[in-house]
């Protein structure tokens, strides 16, 4: 298509950018087209019939559908004819026949106030004030556009439909849909889940789940995306479902480190009611997850902790926050260094976690603090030291166009949710995906390539790979000859790795290896995203060390759409590595300070819980270290198994009551933005530390409020030098600025993007990398994925909720079976090593290794525990995949009908 | 919905290794005449040899009615008659009246026909005609070939007015060969157009001789196809399609099925040459699932002219190579709009997508496409071998050719026929249909299917001619007529085609999922006598919004009926919408099977 079509939409002159349709440009230009079934960065679909305009081109005149009409040169487009008005009235007058649509069309419509109750012109199920999307429901100001009348009105039918209310976290309505299929194609063309489709045909088309019954079962990921595009209340939130918001906020997802931005909706009380993906966010196109779209509620919720309180005589009595603060300076003052230790927030802002920072070190004089997410240390600290940055080195959205994807020991669908959209976009358009994960992920269902190697042979693995990159010569040449300082002595060590022992020592066959060197290395641009979940910090580091050098080898370091993503936890856990709120010299991680809490060498501690949760893999052991603290305090918006413990816990404001910066994983500095005020005596996260660090005489602490704060930071920390909170105003900067001289001061959205700049890589011990291979005998891997279409599910419906129920497998392989005496078809259960049992369910003989026991659960089957979860603030007890050293047995038969425990 | 069907199944089909060359090869024989060799030799063996030749007509008209069993006692009986006689099951005539049809060549030259043929029939003609050479002329109809004795006074079967007034191209070999057997395909002419396109023509000459032959595509749309070849022509993409879409879900229409499932190699060799002319790679023949002779008839078709190198890499030693397949879809009419066939065939729901882009540059998978309908490939082949001044000659001076007619109804002999466009309906009524079947006079029309019109009588002297039945508020269209005589109802009539319109839609776009189910309504309140005096008015609106606002012609269309039946029977619509006549004339009672899937 040509650039930049010129044309005239009624009369005035346009300028179409290449691509666009009639309705984008017009869009553009703010010229209202009415529309039902176009939504922004989706494809045109051209079903409503909204935007019919008219078109006059080469002395023709065409009334076509504006939405999926591309601009003809020199076109005068008209839209508002009496031809095109009278033709959108009629087809909207055809939707009003199956759509409740009483009061629109009521004769006493302009009279009636917006609580009037109904003089009974209209039936109760035919109101639009009992629809949840009542005020703004794009249909109903579609139809006061056209102005309908219905004076001949064609006959209306109800479909009377049951209301789907029987799945975790939103209502379907069928009543209300008129099959525009926004919610179809997000679901497939944005989200590439397919768990919803159309059904039948004709007058009784309708929208449906992909296997006809639940989303439980149907690949949903239960992201909202469907939601945010309906344009009536056909899908609509379960909470708050039928709150009216009064404004509108822009802000920040604090559960995740990709760190979207979202629409928060206030209701005139201040209460936060809705969170929509915001289309124009940079980390996250408008996307967003099941956390992020639903977890947002428990900045309302009723038992949040309003004032302090102190323990006194074994219970936990109100307080004043003097008289707070008097006890922690007792608690914590005079006190070794090594007695002490902060935890802060995975989601505190970076001005918390920077007066965190300054007040350890200035105050408690420690060297222990750290972000109590802060799991992936190793990762990331390993990442930094090699690449400057423990980052990703690209833009999260460049994911979309790379040409093959390589992701390495982590989860990105359930952790970093938004992440793994535009990876399964480019997987969609062509790109080859290579999971190597001994767990079963979704994105191993996406997988050209799916390595399921021995847990902790990673590393080893990859550097298999990059041997068989150099084997084939498939190396990029040229950046290894001009951009890599040692690529000699790399090399040279990588000749150390026979593929034959590599095979024999990760599990996988070595044709598998060559398969995924050739994918990785024969695409244009191949992106890495890599996990460390299940590898201690050795093991982790070596992973990064073979990672690096891969990506460097194949050239897809500096360049778009290449590049390298940890997949770490904790929305904010980059900004506390950059503020500072890390581990001192000497000073203890977040592992060590709970295994130093556990031996009574840390005595006491002051603990950021938002966002903090034993239930969190790296924390299951904080609850019970916190018990033998000599003093702790806790700041905290709800009560929780933190708070249980603690001798003083303060009210903490939450993300919605706080104007304040955080950092995501791809480097972008994001504004946080207030919501509503607090309304008791909650204090944000530096307020908090400011006031503890005050009252024990610390000084450099006192701030009028968080942009000064932001304002010290940026004078002390050098990558967030020259930002404010009034230059992250719009969409937020990638750090590090380039210093002005060079380039105006734009943002890095890439690193390595000079052509200059070289690259290091390490060179890679055999021995040392085959180290970390699990050595317990039987190590079991959770599996978890959105669908299973290949095995039966029976979804229940025992009382309101539906709940999937199917038979639990078991994967092991025949040696292990062999060993524990057990058959293919036994019913079996998985023990850790403390007696735990893990999984209980019929063994099937499908675990590629010897030592890997797996079993693979529904992602439906955790999104019905986290909606019936008895906790607010429910997104923290996610669990994760974690591995575990198992041992197999037989299951005591009276057990064998039970479910799995977990 | 829509399935491909991978066949043949082996994509890298490998051939045998080519015979050894030695000495000088133009002496060789090439392929294709080493095929038309083996071809001439089997048509021998079969019409001029020492046996006679039984030919019992199949096809689905056919075996509706028995043609199996015909087929088998006539095998039984020639085998327990110990005469020598060939019998095979061929290509029906069109002369569905007829049906199951059976005639009998002698060794002479001498051809007999019988109609409306019993298995039991069979005993009696092998003995007295194959044996004894004596025909059965009172169970027979006519006679053609041979010195003309021995045939008592029947007459000449080109002389049957049904047989006259027809000129039959696409059709040409139906009653003739057996649409299995390749190699009488070829011996009457088959491929020969083919060898001619490969060895003698390029690409862009036979895209000229198709635009001057004047060819308009025979799917409704009339457009020229020659200039819908050449949209495809010039792109340079590797892969590039064509279509052949026999999704002919018509009600009344069954011609695009007849020429696959009676002549399927003349489809064949038309795609071949439609890819050879548009440099395309692939071929796919997309027909609708259950109409299953034609899908088997095409699928043995396809996989023959694989094995005679028609198909595959380097055609007739060629450097053309060209792939083709059949692809199914489930029930859905509006499959068969180009490109929600395309969506069908990738496996997705078979819903239209907007235009542009069009097919010539992204169509199935995204690359370039052409689509034609079966009658318009049929044609191609003659085109190729005959010139396409030939083929100009024929019909009036804006449709070349003939159309392929397919009568049902209250009509005496109910076929298919293949007419010189130009002939007006009554013509082919009268002279070839035979007039009314039952009743007094043919009252209304159905013609090209559900979203066309109908016509009333003053529209029969009407030309069949593209431009001429549009003009009438017709169309050609599919082909198919449904003959209705003084006793149908039109407003019923009117709720059957709107009924079955209404199932149909896809239900894709607002105004055609929505409006067909209000007309249907409408149209059922006035079967019932329960109609509104402003129900002609939102009729017309509803069916103005379709038309202007729907996305493909099941919607734009869609109005076509009533809006046909308006002009023609105006006045009976009116008496019934005033409650002056009883509405419902075939049900009576107004009742009427519904589809079972419109909205209650």
């Amino acid at each position: 298509m040509a650039d930049g079509t010129t044309f005239k939409i009624d009369g005035q002159e346009v300028t179409a950018k290449p691509g666009q349709t009639i309705l984008q440009a017009a869009m553009d230009q703010d010229i209202y087209i009415p529309y039902l079934c176009y939504y922004p960065k989706m494809k045109p679909q051209g079903s409503c019939r909204a935007c019919m305009v008219e078109v006059e081109a080469n002395g023709r005149t065409m009334t076509v559908a504006s939405c999926t009409t591309p601009p003809m040169p020199d076109a005068e487009v008209a839209t508002n004819t009496d031809a095109v008005k009278e033709l959108r009235r009629d087809i909207i007058e055809l939707l009003m026949t199956e759509h409740p649509h009483g009061c629109l069309t009521c004769h006493r419509i302009e009279l009636c106030g917006p609580q009037d109750i109904c003089q009974r012109h209209v039936t109760v199920t035919d109101r639009c004030t009992i629809c949840p999307k009542n005020e703004r429901c794009e249909l109903k100001d579609t139809v006061r556009l056209v102005e309908l009348d219905l004076r001949t009105p064609l006959n209306y039918h109800r479909r009377d439909l049951p209301i789907h209310a029987d799945d975790p976290f939103y209502d379907r309505d069928y009543n209300l849909c008129i099959v525009c299929s926004r919610c179809v194609r997000v679901c497939d063309e944005i989200r590439f889940d397919t768990a919803l489709t159309l059904t039948s045909r004709s007058g009784v088309s309708l929208v449906g789940t992909s296997h006809g019954t639940s989303l439980l079962e149907s690949g949903c990921e239960f992201c909202g995306a469907c939601v945010d595009v309906c344009p009536t209340g056909a899908l609509t939130e379960r909470e708050y479902k039928w709150e009216k918001a009064f404004t509108e906020v822009t802000t920040v997802c604090t559960n995740c480190p990709v760190g979207c931005q979202m629409i928060v909706e206030v209701n005139k009380f201040g209460k936060v009611i809705r969170f929509k993906g915001d289309l124009g966010g940079a980390a996250n196109n408008g996307q967003a997850c099941m956390t992020g779209k639903f977890g947002y509620e428990y900045t309302n919720d009723s038992k949040r902790l309003k004032r302090p309180y102190v323990r006194e005589g074994g219970i936990l009595r109100k307080a004043t926050w003097d008289e707070a603060l008097e006890r922690i300076k007792q608690g914590l003052g005079d006190r070794a260094a090594s007695e002490l230790a902060v935890i802060t927030s995975p989601r505190g802002s970076n001005e918390d976690q920077f007066i965190a920072a300054k007040f350890a070190s200035s105050v408690l004089k420690t060297p222990n603090i750290d972000s109590a997410l802060n799991s992936n240390s190793a990762l990331l600290s390993r990442l930094e030291e090699r690449l400057g940055a423990g980052a990703a080195t690209n833009p999260i959205w460049d994911i979309e166009n790379s040409k093959s994807l390589l992701v390495v020991a982590g989860n990105p669908t359930e952790e970093q949710n938004v992440l793994s959209v535009p990876a399964k976009k480019a997987v969609r358009e062509g790109a080859k995906l290579v999971v190597i994960d001994s767990r079963e992920t979704e994105l191993t269902r996406y997988a050209a390539e799916w390595l399921r190697p021995k847990p902790g042979s990673e590393a080893l693995l990859i550097a298999g790979i990059s041997r068989a990159i150099l084997d084939e010569a498939l190396e990029n040449k040229e950046f290894v000859g001009s951009r890599i300082e040692n690529g000699e002595e790399l090399k040279q060590s990588l000749w150390t790795f026979d593929l034959a022992k590599v095979s024999r020592d990760t599990g996988i066959e070595d044709a598998q290896i060559r398969r995924a060197a050739r994918i990785f290395a024969e695409s244009d641009a191949g992106a890495i995203l890599l996990g460390n979940d299940g590898l201690y910090t050795a093991a982790a580091e070596h992973l990064v060390d073979a990672v690096v050098d891969l990506a460097a080898i194949t050239g897809n370091i500096g360049k778009a759409s290449g590049g390298i993503f940890p997949l770490y936890q904790g929305a904010n856990t980059l900004g506390a590595r950059d503020m500072g709120a890390t581990p001192g010299e000497n000073g203890l991680d977040i592992s060590g300070m709970i295994a130093g809490m556990s031996r009574g060498e840390v005595k006491a501690a002051l603990v950021m819980a938002d966002g903090v949760s034993g239930y969190s893999p790296t924390l299951t052991g904080l609850p019970s270290a916190l018990e033998k603290l000599e003093f702790l305090v806790v700041s905290a918006a709800l009560d929780s198994e933190i708070t249980h413990h603690a001798d003083v816990v303060l009210p903490a404001a939450t993300y919605a009551e706080q104007n304040s910066t955080v950092t995501n994983v791809e480097r972008r500095v994001q504004m946080i933005r207030i919501t509503a005020e607090t309304k008791h005596e909650e204090k944000t996260g530096w307020e908090t530390i400011a006031a503890i660090g005050n009252a024990m005489g610390g000084s450099g602490l006192d701030f009028a409020s968080s942009s000064e704060v932001f304002a010290e930071i940026t004078g002390n920390i050098p990558n967030y030098a020259g930002m404010s909170h009034e230059s992250l105003q719009s969409g937020g900067i990638q750090w590090p600025l380039a210093s002005s001289e060079t380039s105006n001061g734009s943002d890095s959205s890439m690193l390595f993007a000079d052509p200059e700049s070289m690259v290091a890589v390490v060179t890679l011990d055999y021995a040392e990398l085959a180290q970390s291979i699990e050595s317990s005998a039987l190590t079991f891997a959770p599996g978890r994925v959105l669908s299973q279409p290949e095995r039966d599910v029976v979804v229940r419906k025992p009382a309101d909720m539906n709940y999937v129920d199917r038979e639990q497998l078991v994967q092991i392989h025949p040696d292990d079976a062999k060993a524990a005496g057990l058959n293919e078809g036994d019913m079996i259960q998985v023990k850790t090593d403390d007696d735990h049992v893990l999984v209980r369910g019929r063994a099937v003989f499908e675990s590629p290794q010897a030592g890997l026991v797996g079993s693979t659960t529904l992602f439906g089957e955790l999104a019905t525990r986290m909606h019936e979860l008895d906790a607010a603030d429910w997104s923290p007890q996610m669990p994760g995949l974690g591995y575990s050293a198992v041992t197999l047995e037989s299951a005591p038969a009276e057990q064998e009908a039970g479910a799995a425990a977990d | 919905v829509g399935s491909t069907d991978n066949y043949p199944a082996d994509p890298e089909y490998q051939r045998p290794p080519p015979p050894e060359t030695t000495g000088n090869t133009d002496q060789m024989p090439t392929i294709f005449e080493e095929l038309q060799a083996r071809a001439a030799k089997r048509w021998d063996e079969l019409t001029s040899g020492e046996s006679a030749w039984i030919r019992v007509g199949g096809g689905t008209s056919g075996q509706a009615v028995g043609a199996d069993a015909v087929f088998d006692a006539f095998k039984s009986s020639v085998e327990s008659t110990g005469v020598n006689a060939n019998v095979s099951m061929v290509s029906a005539m069109g002369l569905m009246y007829l049906e199951p049809q059976v005639d009998v060549l002698m060794p002479n030259g001498s051809r007999v026909f019988y109609g409306n043929v019993e298995p039991e029939e069979a005993q009696t003609i092998v003995e007295q005609h194959v044996k004894n050479g004596e025909p059965l002329i009172d169970r027979a109809y006519a006679y053609s070939g041979g010195d003309g004795s021995g045939v008592g006074n029947l007459p000449e079967l080109s002389s049957l007015p049904m047989v006259a007034l027809q000129h039959r191209i696409a059709t040409r070999n139906f009653g003739e060969t057996d649409p299995h057997d390749l190699l009488q395909y070829v011996a009457n002419g088959g491929y020969q157009a083919l060898n001619r396109a490969l060895t003698e023509m390029t690409p862009e000459e036979i895209v000229d001789e198709v635009k001057a032959a004047g060819l308009r595509g025979r799917g409704g749309a009339a457009f020229p196809a020659g200039v819908k070849w050449s949209f495809l022509a010039p792109s340079t993409a590797p892969v590039k399609y064509v279509l052949c879409n026999c999704e002919e879900g018509d009600p009344g229409a069954f011609n695009d099925k007849g020429i696959i499932e009676n002549d399927p190699h003349t489809l064949v060799e038309g795609l071949i040459i439609n890819g050879y002319a548009t440099r395309s790679t692939h071929g796919y023949i997309f027909i609708r699932t259950g109409h299953e002779l034609p899908i088997e008839s095409v699928r043995k078709a396809i996989a023959a002219a694989y094995e005679a190198e028609l198909l595959g890499k380097n055609i007739l030693g060629s450097d053309f190579s060209f792939d083709m397949e059949v692809s199914l879809t489930g029930d859905s009419y509006v499959a068969g709009e180009e490109t929600a066939l395309m969506e069908a065939i990738e496996g997705k729901r078979a819903t239209p997508r907007f235009k542009p882009p069009f097919p010539a540059a992204a169509g199935l998978w995204q690359k370039p496409t052409n689509i034609n309908n079966v009658k318009t490939l049929a044609y191609v082949p003659e085109i190729v071998r005959n010139g396409s001044d030939w083929f100009k000659s024929i019909g009036t001076e804006t449709t070349s050719g003939t159309a392929i007619v397919c009568l049902s109804g209250h009509i005496t002999y109910p076929g298919m026929y293949e007419v010189p466009m130009g002939m007006t309906i009554r013509e082919v009524l009268e002279k070839i249909g035979g007039g009314v079947s039952e009743g007094e006079r043919i009252k209304v029309l159905q013609a090209g299917g559900p979203l066309n019109g109908l016509l009333g009588e003053e529209a029969f002297d009407t030309m069949i001619d593209f431009d001429a039945m549009s003009a009438a508020g017709a169309s050609i269209g599919s082909g198919g007529i449904i003959v209705g005589n003084e006793t149908t109802d039109v407003v019923d009539l009117l709720r059957s085609l709107i009924a079955f319109n209404q199932f149909e839609s896809c239900g894709k776009c607002f105004p055609c999922r929505l409006g067909n189910t209000h007309m249907l309504e409408i149209l059922d309140r006035m079967c019932q006598n329960k109609a509104k005096s402003a129900d002609l008015a939102l009729l017309e609106r509803v069916g103005t919004s379709m038309k202007a606002g729907s996305l493909c012609g099941h919607g734009q269309l869609g109005f076509n009926p009533i809006a046909s039946a308006l002009k023609y029977f105006g006045d009976e619509i009116i008496s019934t919408l005033a409650g002056e006549i009883a509405p419902g004339g075939v049900y009576g009672d107004g009742t009427m099977i519904l589809p079972t899937r419109t909205r209650p």
